[in-house]
């Protein structure tokens, strides 16, 4: 009774880890930011982990939480650089698409060029704007220069 | 396959044992049928769900993409799933998961970045509960530490520095129209594929020893820690020489990119 629950519980996280993966592995493919990439990319690691702990579990082995532990290791060195490399790219082109970095594209290829877009139809919900109250306070001049400008 | 929908109406009558020993053989016969399959209508739920979910150059009503997540998600529990023993854990393991799921899915699907991030963070923690549930306690820590407390949060400030304002136009569209369906299709392949090749797996005959003599003992950490250090001593020492290097040379690209402006200021300036 006890094994066959085991058995039932690997088939479960199996099923779970998959769906994760394969969800991540959806949204690598459609989405055009760079940072949800990469987080769709951290969304399929997690899918493995999953599955390598059931594995573990299921053989009686801590190789599968070890393996889980180096995910980690290696995922937050990825996520140091990638991130670097993101800023560093947006602060270039002043976007996240990716789209513009086609050009790096195999010679032959033709250009990916976005269909016209009609605009979002509805409004995006306002957020509460607090009403002035009280006076304006005023101003010193002298700390005005002081004060690093953000 | 055949045998998990009947398997799971013994559940439901509350007969475990009986839904076990159903589970044993239809396992070990492997005659899967997928026209009966409940992971046919699970797959196809499943692609349409996502094609509606994610996210569309206008704004359009997601309710009908929600039912269809919803129906797949409940056709892929109670079909294609085996059942748990006990009444207790099954629960737990069914929020549990739908809570990853379903947050996965969200974060995928939601157009504004921020939201991802936080989708996605709520996503690692249902991971973390099904790791904690799976016996493995220091892990589950680590991932909320790690991945929910520590990356999630640098996204959301590399987020704040480089998102413009609002929904930008490469948030709503994909790329042309075949994208979106073409990776459902294949997401749903790929899961009905390995869900397929499951039922052969090893039967429960395949057991390994005592489990509360090795991974669920109750010294977790100590036995946890005694391996780490012992058994994988030397990838634990490249593992830290890596995050060094990650380190220094996230600093040096950097660096690096700050020279190359200055330069690019200059060579403005003398003209």
């Amino acid at each position: 009774m006890n094994d066959v629950n085991e058995a039932a519980l690997l088939h479960n996280y199996l099923l779970v880890g998959m769906v994760l993966f394969v969800i991540g592995m959806t949204g690598f493919l459609i989405r055009r930011n760079l940072i949800v990439m990469f987080l769709c990319v951290e969304m399929m690691l997690q899918g493995i982990s999953l599955s390598l702990a059931a594995w573990g579990r299921y053989h009686n082995d801590w190789g599968g939480q070890m393996m889980i532990l180096f995910i980690i290791a290696v995922a937050s060195c990825e996520a140091a650089i990638a991130l670097t490399l993101v800023l560093v790219v947006s602060r270039r082109t002043g976007n996240l698409d990716v789209a513009v970095w086609q050009d790096l594209r195999e010679e032959g290829e033709l250009p990916f060029v976005d269909r016209e877009l009609p605009e979002e139809t509805t409004e995006r919900p306002q957020s509460p704007v607090l009403p002035p109250a009280g006076r304006q306070p005023d101003v010193d001049e002298d700390e005005l220069m002081h004060r690093s400008h953000v | 396959m055949n045998g998990a929908p009947a398997s799971w109406c013994f559940v439901l009558m509350g007969q475990q044992q009986a839904a076990a020993e159903l589970l044993a053989d239809s396992g070990r016969s492997g005659g899967a049928n997928l026209a009966t399959s409940p992971l046919l209508g699970a797959a196809v739920t499943g692609i349409a769900a996502l094609i509606l979910l994610l996210p569309r150059a206008t704004r359009a009503s997601r309710r009908v993409g929600a039912v269809m997540g919803t129906l797949s998600l409940l056709l892929l529990f109670g079909g294609v799933m085996v059942p748990l023993a006990g009444m207790s854990s099954q629960i737990v393991f069914w929020a549990l998961a739908a809570v990853t799921i379903v947050s996965a899915v969200a974060a995928v699907a939601t157009p504004s970045p921020i939201y991802t991030a936080i989708w996605f963070a709520l996503s690692l923690l249902g991971t973390a509960g099904l790791l904690l549930y799976q016996g493995a306690q220091f892990l589950s820590v680590a991932t909320v530490a790690v991945y929910a407390g520590a990356i999630v949060v640098t996204f959301l400030f590399v987020l704040m520095l480089a998102q413009p304002e609002g929904h930008e136009v490469y948030d709503r569209v994909s790329w042309g129209w075949y994208t979106k369906p073409m990776s459902a299709v294949v997401a749903a392949l790929l899961v009905a594929l390995l869900s397929f090749s499951l039922p052969a797996m090893p039967g429960p005959a395949a057991r390994m020893g005592d489990r509360a003599d090795q991974v669920l003992h109750p010294d977790h950490m100590a036995r946890f820690g005694d391996t780490l250090f012992g058994k994988h001593l030397l990838s634990i020492e490249i593992a830290g020489a890596l995050l060094l290097v990650a380190l220094v040379g996230a600093i040096a690209i950097m660096i690096q990119a700050g020279h190359l402006r200055a330069e690019r200021a200059e060579g403005q300036s003398d003209e």
